[in-house]
């Protein structure tokens, strides 16, 4: 059925056919909630504006469920969602689906967690369109995943994954996008090549992605849920919309009556919003704008114990450090007080005293 | 000519190929620190996209090493998300690509997925397409930095990530659904290559002082075409290695690397 139409892209290079037929073969299905589902999850929630504030235990135990489809907000090291990502790993859970588009430390801590405590915490399956750390280097653990097939991985472009999420944002089934086509993602991803209807012309969709818990990190919200984001909004308005229930931690709590006075600078309205927790240093040891530049010595620490594993099959340091700062720590705040206070100093003053509006 | 890294000559040649008045859709590392430069000598009314949502920042506080990163919102022009940069390369605003990857083929092909074996099984899985796939499919050209060797310029590749000529026949990206022209430029350091128009194979345009197309043949596996009109490369004067070391990456996080 996906190569009624398609573009050219068939024996460029040296991907075999038989292993296009495995992949692309199999019947297409929803890895996470269905529109409809999802739909139906929405219209049976309260919409009162409550006081959304729960600790963030509370909120993993009451949404993070085995099977289920997380979708990671931010961007590589950009306001990603730390604290939720510890939580998880603390509680454990089973058969996840992740979606995201870029991500580094949360997919690879919930990677690692995977590698070193599988009845604990394992992933089934990855839909993404990019797992490493920028400048800090590769991502060991994907690598690791990757190579002894522990996980099925699904891949799209940046543009691809969000309009995924835009397209669940939307109620939709399914997004036109000018990318993919022609590459070997056309071939094996769950998008498919079809005709406009309109002109004639070769078009790819790509199904919507609707995850059952997003979960975001943001510069600051009311106790409600109204969300602000200043920095880049990488895909979290689009992925929060998506989900049938999200966790938000927020730098910060601000006044409804700020919201009110500029209802425009709302990024996520209350309605998307399940459980929310202020959590300063929330995205720590990634980016925060207007909060806190990334600690590139933290991330490096976490990424050379994990190299060291891909390499060597020691699992000492990793375990050290899942040990040390995930599971001899009650909350996320325990963890951040093992932090040097120069470290966290530092990052405060990278980050430039952008301006952003809380008050 | 005073000494520079090969990093440095990468950077360079970016710099050169961008022209003034365009916009740029930059990856993290040495794209970056070339529209940069670029904007510090001929091309001051370049504009850049990073792809967590920034459009035309100022980089006066230092150089982004992230694309989501504080550093590349600085002063920026408007800022969105993902969506909305990509969608403005959808609709025509951004005149170049500038991505990376570990394998290119003659027709300007990347892969950034997977190296050896099987997709289910990948001997070296890499990152996979992040925002490269759909810059490649939708800015309206597409330049390449690549290091030159054999195991990275190669006839067919492991994984076609980020579209290219496809197969080279005319209609390839218009079967393929993309908006942009395609393949531009491959960077290297000690070649520049463009596309021949009729064939859509890498044509080597420039070479390094001291090389010959012999020498730059034998570092790549395929057939290069050697453009009549070869030229070559123009190096870095004193002030431009100034501006790369002292204002663009005064860190030395990319420049100073080695090639192995």
């Amino acid at each position: 059925m996906k190569y009624k139409t398609s573009s050219k892209v068939r024996n460029v290079s040296r991907l075999k056919g038989e292993e296009i037929r495995k992949v692309a073969g199999q019947p297409f299905e929803w890895w996470g909630p269905s529109p409809k589902e999802a739909r139906k999850i929405t219209v049976n929630k309260q919409k009162a504006l409550v006081d959304k504030r729960i600790s963030l235990k509370d909120a993993v135990k009451k949404h993070i469920k085995d099977g289920i489809n997380i979708g990671i907000g931010g961007f590589v090291n950009t306001r990603v969602p730390v604290a939720i990502v510890h939580e998880i790993i603390r509680q454990g859970a089973k058969d996840l689906t992740l979606s995201f588009q870029s991500n580094s430390i949360c997919a690879e801590l919930l990677a690692g967690a995977m590698i070193l405590y599988p009845d604990h915490l394992n992933i089934k399956r990855v839909e993404l369109a990019w797992w490493g750390y920028e400048v800090i280097g590769i991502a060991p653990l994907l690598r690791h995943l990757a190579a002894n097939v522990m996980v099925q991985l699904d891949d799209y472009t940046n543009y691809g994954m969000s309009a995924r999420f835009k397209a669940a944002a939307m109620g939709l089934e399914f997004i036109p996008v000018r990318d993919h086509g022609g590459s070997d993602m056309e071939q094996l991803n769950r998008g498919i090549m079809i005709k406009s209807p309109f002109s004639d012309k070769n078009t790819y969709l790509v199904p919507a992605c609707y995850p059952d818990v997003g979960l975001i990190h943001v510069t600051a919200a009311d106790i409600y849920g109204n969300c602000r984001i200043f920095g880049p909004l990488c895909t979290c308005p689009e992925i929060a919309m998506a989900a049938t229930c999200n966790i938000v931690t927020a730098e910060q709590i601000i006044s409804n009556e700020s919201i009110r006075t500029y209802p425009n600078l709302t990024e996520i309205p209350y309605v998307a919003v399940d459980a929310l927790i202020e959590q300063p240093f929330g995205a720590y040891p990634g980016v925060s704008y207007g909060h806190y530049w990334f600690d590139m010595e933290h991330i490096q620490m976490f990424r050379n114990a994990s190299e060291e594993f891909r390499r060597s099959g020691n699992t000492v340091p990793l375990k050290k450090y899942y040990e040390e700062h995930i599971f001899s720590c009650k909350t996320f705040n325990d963890f951040l007080d093992k932090m040097p206070e120069p470290a966290l100093r530092k990052i405060k003053k990278f980050d430039g005293g952008q301006p952003i509006i809380i008050g | 000519m005073p000494d520079c890294t090969p990093f440095e000559m990468i950077s360079y040649t970016g710099s050169r190929v961008l022209q003034d008045n365009k916009i740029v859709f930059v990856g993290t590392g040495l794209p970056i620190i070339a529209a940069m430069h670029a904007q510090l000598t001929h091309a001051p009314g370049l504009g850049l996209i990073f792809e967590a949502g920034a459009l035309s920042p100022i980089l006066d506080i230092g150089m982004p090493l992230s694309v989501g990163d504080t550093r590349a919102c600085r002063k920026a022009c408007f800022m969105k998300g993902l969506c909305a940069v990509f969608e403005l390369t959808q609709r025509g605003h951004a005149d170049y690509a500038f991505i990376g990857g570990a394998q290119i083929d003659p027709y300007g092909n990347v892969n950034s997925t997977f190296e050896g074996d099987s997709y289910r099984k990948p001997g070296t899985r890499f990152p996979g397409s992040g925002g490269a796939g759909a810059m490649a499919a939708n800015c309206e050209k597409t330049i390449i930095i690549m290091a030159l060797e054999k195991r990275r310029f190669v006839e067919k590749l492991d994984f076609l990530t980020n579209v290219g000529f496809g197969d080279g026949s005319p209609d390839f990206r218009e079967k393929a659904g993309v908006m942009g022209s395609g393949p531009y430029r491959v960077i290297t350091h000690e070649a520049l290559f463009g596309f021949d128009e009729s064939t859509k194979r890498m044509l080597l345009l420039e070479v390094a002082p001291g090389k010959t197309p012999e020498q730059i043949q034998e570092k790549v596996c395929f057939k290069v075409l050697v453009s009549p009109g070869l030229k070559k490369m123009k190096e870095p004067t004193k002030e431009d290695l100034r501006l790369l070391r002292e204002v663009c990456d005064p860190q030395g996080y990319f420049l100073q690397r080695k090639i192995k």
